[in-house]
């Protein structure tokens, strides 16, 4: 894993960090109001740690029943707690933007950070392609029936991006430059 | 600090993961820890939102894996506490309010289990354990805020 750590700076120092973007997000009001109120950076990390709780605790089952996990609830009923998923993503969403705004280099010259953003890249668009194309299917699968491959597949590729964005956004701390 | 906090301070398994510049060792440990929030809080906020009457389309008596979710988190953050608390053992207040809010959040865990699990066709809550499920979730509140608070105090 240190290797892998070593890698991944080389993976970073090969792409190219904007330094305008950082210093024009560290020269706005917010960010030097962030980062000047102590107050303000341990409370947005307490939401941030509730909207992850959230955030899991209500995808997490409907990953599992298209995994076929669960079969005597209807999918469409798990599909009910995704507006829950949506409200812990978007408190971690706002959350998550304090955090870059106001200390934007600690993010942007980060591995962690890069890597972070590639699994919620991955994990958007798995919930997109999977409420685009597979809504009217899925409501169509009765209680007891088992799910086809794709849908196991998007319900996989959920719970695995988002574990990887939860290890990569812990990680931040302990690689590349600390905070 | 006590005999036995200097014991288990001085122990090499705490050494190891209060000293190791491994990223399996503290970094991997904390990580864990989070993990296991999400789904310790994450499958009990699910079931206490259900008991409070949402997604009334789950049968409330069917929901098993829910409770077998927040074992494996249960445990996987006892083991990961336990190592956490050995690097660091600081017996603060924020501690003992986050430990206590935890226990009580396990012991409402068991009684909502108690009082909805059954009856698999039951759809239906019970005023004691919709009290149970907004308990729940502020525990759940406390001891993230608490855990949270403990690398700022």
């Amino acid at each position: 894993m240190d290797q892998l750590g070593e890698l991944m700076s080389a993976i970073l120092n090969a792409t190219s960090v904007d330094e305008s973007v950082i210093r024009y997000l560290k020269s706005t009001d917010f960010s030097r109001f962030v980062v000047n109120t102590p107050w303000v950076w341990p409370l947005a990390e307490t939401f941030h740690f509730l909207g992850l709780a959230l955030l899991f605790g209500t995808i997490g089952p409907l990953d599992f029943r298209l995994l076929g996990f669960m079969r005597h609830i209807p999918i469409s009923a798990f599909r009910v707690l995704v507006p829950w998923a949506v409200t812990g993503f978007s408190v971690n969403l706002v959350t998550g933007l304090i955090f870059l705004v106001a200390t934007p280099d600690q993010y942007m010259s980060n591995v962690s950070w890069w890597l972070k953003a590639l699994f919620l890249l991955i994990a958007g668009l798995n919930v997109l392609f999977f409420e685009l194309t597979q809504k009217s299917r899925v409501d169509a699968l009765p209680a007891g029936a088992d799910t086809p491959p794709l849908l196991k597949m998007i319900g996989g590729v959920s719970l695995v991006s988002w574990f990887m964005v939860l290890v990569w956004g812990r990680m931040l701390a302990f690689l590349g430059n600390a905070f | 600090m006590n005999e036995l906090l200097v014991t288990l301070h001085d122990s090499s398994l705490a050494t190891w993961v209060r000293e190791s510049s491994s990223l399996w060792a503290y970094p991997m440990v904390i990580t864990m820890h989070t993990f296991g929030l999400a789904v310790l809080v994450g499958a009990s906020t699910a079931v206490d939102l259900r008991v409070l009457g949402v997604a009334r389309q789950i049968p409330l008596g069917s929901v098993h894996g829910f409770f077998s979710a927040m074992w494996i988190g249960f445990w996987l953050n006892a083991v990961t506490g336990v190592m956490l608390f050995a690097a660091d053992p600081r017996t603060t207040g924020i501690f003992m309010i986050k430990l206590l809010s935890v226990a009580i959040g396990v012991l409402l865990i068991v009684l909502i289990k108690r009082d909805i699990v059954g009856d698999v066709y039951s759809s239906v809550t019970t005023p004691r354990a919709k009290a149970y499920a907004v308990l729940s979730l502020l525990m759940w509140v406390v001891a993230t805020t608490t855990g949270r608070l403990m690398a700022y105090l």
